[in-house]
């Protein structure tokens, strides 16, 4: 970044380092960043805003939850089972509702699907195109097992009484899970569009970027998670 | 100087591939016609239909405006009901921001902002007609709601749990929810899209510090809104998961809190304050200084105090809020918070002022506008000191007081900004000059109306008189100053229409004259969007322009001579490009921009009525998503970018770097 | 709608004829403004106005120097624009940073000044009053206010939660049940002493209302399920208006409060008043009012309360009581006859002398009369009377006087069965609340 107030000379070896650039790459993006992966920076610098509401509503709604159910809100009581209420009344948290073995293994599978994903993107980019294949399968697979396991869940919750227009935290943990379980499936989509392509013969090198966007996606995707998990099932 | 005489034009290199046989996905062909804009991926057009959309809204919220006027013209009047006044008043509001201020300032930012930075287009042309049509399909689905129930009754704000079902069960706030949710699409994709273009597809030379300020406020604004619209978007879509499928979010009877809705809102609703002056502050900071003939008076701190404006605007949301109850210690640091607001904001007004100062002005409309923005959101932010001091606020919040105070920033700021935009850059747009003398006539009668309307406001405010009252009493003393406002009202009405009357009347005097060409420079500009013909052709420049200094365009045309002394060495005709787009490639437009915004509502409407609907919404979306993968770019000698799934940025000879980055 | 309240200055004004725009802002300045932010008349308010004060000298300064300045500024600078010389150009300034940083540093000192009185302000208005001063819950809901006063100095208002104990853990629910029977309830007009600095608990029924009586303090939200302190304090006895300045719904622009201030004694006299249960009129002397309660029992009990003595006979009330309303309650009518008005405070319980139905300008020094006025003689003219008439219109069909929803449990349904006869015997039964 210059000042207004700079020579002319200087400037113009900036036009000329400028212009070697577009010899040399192609292309003289001023940040030296393709268009779709800036755009794609920014898109998930907004996704952070959404689930950063959307986590500090969780913990709100949940706490406020909590509160009524400790006072015993006979409203509140009313909409779930007493032993449950009672074990959250006495425990001052909704943590032991959940079954933190079964979320954790999920989390780890999840988190693995990043591993999976990080070498789809090196096989991709080193042309090698049999791993490409095998890597983005086992994305998207590791992906879809993470899911079936959420909707598994939520049955058992549903089940055990815990309902969207119930409470305060049926609502908000429906919401917010729910939330990133769409991302997730969103992510599944675009993992099988591309192994698709993969399969047509279609996702060569050049094609790597595609590939790494779709990546980072999907790495923020499991970071989120990771917020989540520790958000909703772990802190008490 | 130097002109970069790579051609623009992309390589004409082969294909690498043939393009698609599938003949449904071949690409619009025509460039002029009803459809050549349904079709268009072309920044420029895309703006014009920003503002004309924003024009038509602006109708609606101003013939709100006037029944409002109406209504509190006397008192116990019972021209609106209590039910038909708050819908109104709803809407006026809730028209206004989404639905004028902020698509006014995506106008300028998408016609002005390439070209200010020397690009083709945009990065990624079809997203950006998607983002205008999805923002104008939400805001037409918004105002549906007249016809289908009543428009929304919560006010603009839409405060928990007042928005609930229970105490508003008309259908009104779940058609606020689903048509600004949509709009809000159009906001983000509309952001991301802007960004990347600022900050990736400057001209050769264009460092960040010698970007012209519109861009730089554009930048500080687009920012605000990339961050402000997924916060609006949760609390949209918490409170439509509470109206239609019975959650609990704001359900009071359950425990839940209704200042989370606040605190949601603000956090959206004070950056969207600044969002929407940012843009206006940038167009006067070019007017400005171009007529007054000297460079604006300390670029770098405009720009700062630009980005500290936006930095401060996500710290003081709960200022909104210091009555609710929030505790003393949160109110004395969003008190002084807010204050400090005060300081970058000033610093732009000192600079402005300074820059009038020993300069030579032409006091034309463009430039009246822009002094009628300085001493009118002076007003407005003299008044905004007032209620940033918490215990002050205790007694003028929800009174007349902020209705005039930020009437002072919106309307006597940020439109009149927009109006003298109009007026500067209207010959760039369509090619003539609108008459000076009825603009500045125009001028006056807004002033008048304005300050007639919104003035009294303060007193009424500081005598108590609540806002979003449908009526008042004969024996509060409101009665005087509430009539004039309405006769004021009437006059800023009529004021607005001038500019409807302006452009219509200069289009036959031109057309009488023969259509005469303004020339590409006929305000002896600054900046590079002036060194191409009027109106701008299509492919906006011939080739690349390269910038070396801020205001590039004044530097090419006068010049130091060897005394010291500034002379002109060019006319701005001369050294103009020609306009001459011969071998250049733009990216060929496309149907599934509008498909694909077509089906969202849909959708809104399913939610609203009956879910099955959702099911056609759906398939709309799908089938126009695949339509849009898969349509060929745009001939056979462009490179191929038919990648399989949502092409951001494979959209096609974008911008005149990006095609070879791809084809490589 | 119907005029509520006119004033007896603006009718001067239509008497003095005055048309000419002049003179009409002369007497827009004479006029009376109860809700005037400038004229505070309780130590809150009065700091409010002292803290604010310079503040508007210092925005008239400011005002003056850059609207003048930019006007001179243009007009000084001005040159023709077709008569123009490109080549004469001004001075190029491109900036000065010292001077920059002069008029960033300077405001914010300014500020930061001004910001030392405006935050001790602000815990200022939050200092609690001393024990044994009044304690009052102020309640919202759509559209009217209603008042619990701790006369049993426990601190607490509401047995919330139904638990038969008032305790803190109420604090945490919803007001949708039971009073602290302990204590006093009033609706629309809040009683209170001069001089002292009375506490308020605000909270809300149903949506967000804001509690304001400009001439005493500033406003503070009722927000439902919150329990925000405000204070309020008035320098001399008399009646202070207030409006509710949240958006709330329908008729959010006819709901009001007033402060009725008044001295000690006199304040004392009237919560005594208020603390005895309401009596059942004599069959035999008053036998319309008889009627007239039979009436009440059959008609409004289902929302509305009237603590009588417990007895087996006293009109049905149990703490626990809820209204068929969202909001969950309607007011209490106990000491309907010691206020001066009703419907959320736009309509005029007494009329005025004379021939002047409208005139309600009453005095606070008359307050603790209403009661006695409401038995008196309606036919004579010397003085305030029982506004029989309004009360009728009100009770026949409330919607049609004041926006509400009733059939959405929003607002006091209509009663088109009621005959002209059963009106008069209820409009009887309510005089005799004193």
């Amino acid at each position: 970044m210059t000042d207004i107030g700079i020579p002319v000379e200087e400037s113009a070896a900036f036009v000329a380092h400028e212009q070697e650039l577009v010899h040399e790459t192609g292309h003289a993006s001023s940040l030296g960043l393709s268009n779709t992966k800036l755009a794609f920076w920014l898109f998930l610098g907004s996704e952070c805003l959404l689930f950063g509401a959307l986590i500090s509503t969780y913990l709100l709604s949940v706490g406020n939850f909590v509160g009524q159910v400790v006072a015993g809100n006979p409203r509140v009581l009313a909409t779930m089972p007493a032993e449950i209420m009672n074990e959250i009344a006495e425990k001052g948290s909704v943590n032991s509702f959940f079954d933190i073995p079964f979320t954790s293994a999920s989390s780890f599978i999840l988190l693995m699907s990043s591993l999976t994903m990080v070498l789809a993107h090196k096989a991709v980019s080193e042309g090698n195109y049999r791993g490409t294949k095998i890597w983005l399968s086992a994305t998207a697979l590791l992906g879809a097992t993470f899911i079936s396991g959420q909707v598994y869940e939520f049955t058992v919750f549903y089940r055990e009484g815990l309902h969207y227009d119930g409470n305060l935290f049926g609502s908000a943990f429906y919401t917010l899970t729910g939330f990133h379980g769409a991302h997730v499936t969103i992510g599944i989509l675009m993992l099988v569009a591309l192994l698709i392509m993969a399969f047509k013969g279609k996702l060569q090198a050049d094609r790597a970027e595609t590939v790494e966007i779709i990546g980072l996606y999907w790495h923020f995707v499991d970071v989120v998670w990771v917020l989540i998990f520790t958000v909703v099932y772990l802190i008490p | 100087m130097a002109i970069i005489d790579k051609p623009l034009a992309l390589p004409a290199g082969e294909p690498r591939r043939a393009a698609r046989p599938l003949g449904v996905f071949t690409r619009p062909k025509e460039q002029t016609g009803i459809s050549a804009w349904l079709t268009t991926v072309d920044h420029k057009k895309i703006g014009i239909m920003y503002g004309s959309a924003a024009l038509f809204f602006l109708l609606i919220g101003g013939v709100a405006a006037l029944l409002i006027r109406i209504q509190l013209a006397t008192p116990n009047n019972t021209f609106l009901s209590g039910d038909a006044y708050n819908r109104m008043y709803t809407m006026h509001g809730t028209v206004m921001v989404f639905l004028v201020v902020m698509p006014i300032g995506a106008a300028f930012a998408n016609f002005l902002m390439p070209l200010q930075v020397g690009a083709r287009d945009v990065a990624f042309p079809r997203i950006n007609a998607f983002s205008f049509w999805v923002f104008f399909f939400g805001g037409l689905m918004l105002n549906t709601s007249w016809f289908l129930g009543g428009g929304a009754d919560g006010g603009w704000f839409n405060y928990a749990p007042n928005n609930g079902v229970a105490f508003s069960p008309s259908h009104g706030i779940d058609f606020w929810n689903a048509g600004l949710l949509i709009a809000g699409i159009g906001s983000l994709t509309g952001s991301i899209n802007l960004i990347t273009t600022v900050l990736n597809m400057r001209a050769p030379g264009m460092t960040l510090m010698k970007m012209p300020v519109f861009t730089w406020m554009t930048l500080v604004t687009q920012f605000l809104l990339l961050f402000a619209i997924p916060v609006i978007t949760v609390a949209q879509l918490l409170l439509t998961f509470d109206r239609r499928f019975g959650a609990n979010f704001f359900n009071v009877q359950q425990g839940a809190d209704p200042l989370l809705w606040q605190h949601l809102f603000w956090v959206f609703g004070h950056p969207e304050v600044y969002l929407m002056i940012l843009p206006a502050f940038g167009i006067v900071s070019e007017i400005i200084p171009t007529f007054s003939r000297k460079p604006i008076f300390g670029y770098p701190f405009m720009v700062f105090s630009g980005i500290a404006i936006g930095f401060m605007g996500w710290g003081v949301w709960a200022h909104h809020m210091f009555v609710s109850g929030l505790g003393p210690l949160s109110v004395t640091a969003f008190s002084v918070a807010t204050m400090f607001i005060a300081v970058p904001t000033g610093v732009k007004i000192l600079n402005w002022m300074a820059t009038l100062w020993g300069g030579k002005l032409i006091l034309n409309t463009a430039m009246l506008f822009s002094i009628g923005l300085i001493t009118q959101f002076t007003v407005g932010g003299l008044s905004g000191v007032s209620h940033a001091l918490a215990p002050s606020d205790t007694q003028q919040t929800d009174t007349y007081y902020i209705v005039a105070h930020f009437h002072y920033v919106l309307f006597g700021g940020a439109f009149f900004g927009f109006v003298g935009g109009v007026y500067h850059w209207f010959p760039k747009a369509f090619g003539y000059i609108l008459n000076d003398t009825f603009g500045k006539v125009q001028f006056w009668t807004m002033v008048l109306g304005f300050n007639l309307t919104f003035g009294p406001m303060h007193i009424l405010g500081l005598q108590g008189m609540p806002r979003r009252m449908q009526t008042y009493d004969d024996a509060m003393g409101f009665n005087f100053w509430n009539l004039a406002a309405s006769i004021g009202a009437f006059i800023l009405g009529f004021g607005v229409l001038m500019l409807l009357a302006n452009v219509a009347y200069s289009y036959s005097k031109w057309k009488k004259a023969g259509r005469p060409n303004p020339g590409p420079d006929p305000w002896d500009a600054r900046t590079i969007e002036w060194s191409i013909p009027s109106p701008a052709p299509s492919h906006n420049f011939d080739t690349d322009p390269v910038v070396t200094s801020l205001d590039d365009f004044w530097h090419r045309k006068y010049q130091e001579d060897e005394n010291g002394v500034v002379r002109r060495v060019h006319t701005g005709a001369e050294i103009a490009q020609p306009g001459n787009g011969e071998g250049v490639h733009l990216p060929a437009p496309s149907y599934w921009p509008i498909v694909l915004a077509f089906g969202i509502p849909i959708i809104g409407y399913g939610i609203i009525f009956n879910l099955w609907l959702c099911i056609p919404g759906a398939l709309v979306v799908i089938g126009a998503l695949f339509g849009w993968a898969l349509e060929p770019a745009d001939d056979l000698d462009a490179p191929g970018h038919d990648h399989g799934h949502d092409g951001p940025g494979h959209d096609g000879s974008g911008d005149h770097h990006e095609p070879e980055l791809e084809t490589v | 709608m119907p005029t509520p309240r006119a004033s007896r200055s603006n009718r001067a004004l239509k008497r003095a004829g005055v048309a000419a725009l002049g003179l009409l802002l002369l007497a827009g300045c004479a006029e009376d403004k109860p809700l005037n932010t400038f004229e505070p008349r309780g130590d809150r308010a009065q700091g409010i106005y002292n803290l604010m004060s310079p503040i508007w000298y210092i925005m008239g300064v400011i005002f003056v120097a850059v609207i003048g300045g930019t006007i001179v500024l243009a007009l000084k600078n001005r040159v023709n624009g077709d008569e123009l010389d490109p080549e004469d150009l001004p001075h190029q300034t491109h900036g000065n940073t010292r001077l920059e940083v002069g008029w960033t540093i300077l405001p914010g000192v300014l500020l930061a000044a001004i910001s030392i009185p405006v935050v001790a302000n602000i815990w200022k208005l939050e200092e609690k009053n001393q024990p044994g001063q009044l304690d009052v819950l102020v309640i919202g809901q759509q559209w009217t206010w209603s008042y619990r006063y701790d006369t049993d100095g426990d601190g607490f208002f509401v047995d919330a939660n139904g638990d038969g104990k008032v305790d803190e853990a109420d604090k945490k629910f919803p007001l949708d049940t039971a009073l602290d029977p302990d204590d006093v309830v009033t609706q629309n007009e809040l009683v209170m002493p001069v001089g002292q600095q009375v506490d308020l608990t605000i909270t809300s029924r149903d949506v967000i209302h804001s509690f304001w009586i400009p001439r005493l303090n500033g406003k503070r939200d009722a927000v439902p399920g919150k329990f925000s302190t405000w204070s309020l304090q008035a320098n001399e006895p008399g009646k202070y208006t207030g409006w509710c300045t949240e958006f709330c719904g329908l008729s959010h622009a006819r709901m009001r409060m007033d402060a009725i201030v008044l001295t000690e004694a006199d304040f004392n006299t009237w919560l005594e008043n208020q603390q005895r249960p309401a009596e059942v009129p004599d069959e035999a002397t008053d036998p319309d009012a008889f009627a007239g309660r039979q009436l009440f029992i059959n008609q409004c009990v289902s929302c509305h309360v009237i603590r009588e003595a417990p007895g087996p006979d006293a009109i049905p009330y149990a703490p626990g009581f809820q209204a068929n309303l969202k909001s969950g309650y309607a007011p209490d009518l106990t000491h309907f006859a010691t206020r001066s008005v009703f419907a959320g405070g736009i309509y005029s319980q007494y009329e005025g002398k004379g021939t002047d139905a409208n005139d309600d300008a009453l005095d606070v020094s008359d307050y603790l009369r209403l009661p006695e006025l409401a038995k008196a003689d309606p036919q004579s003219r010397d003085d305030y009377r029982w506004n029989t008439a309004e009360l009728k219109r009100w009770i026949a069909n409330a919607p049609a006087r004041k926006d509400m929803a009733p059939d959405d449990l929003r607002g006091m349904l209509p009663f088109p069965a009621l005959t002209d006869q059963q009106l008069d015997q209820l409009s009887a039964y309510l005089a005799t609340l004193d």
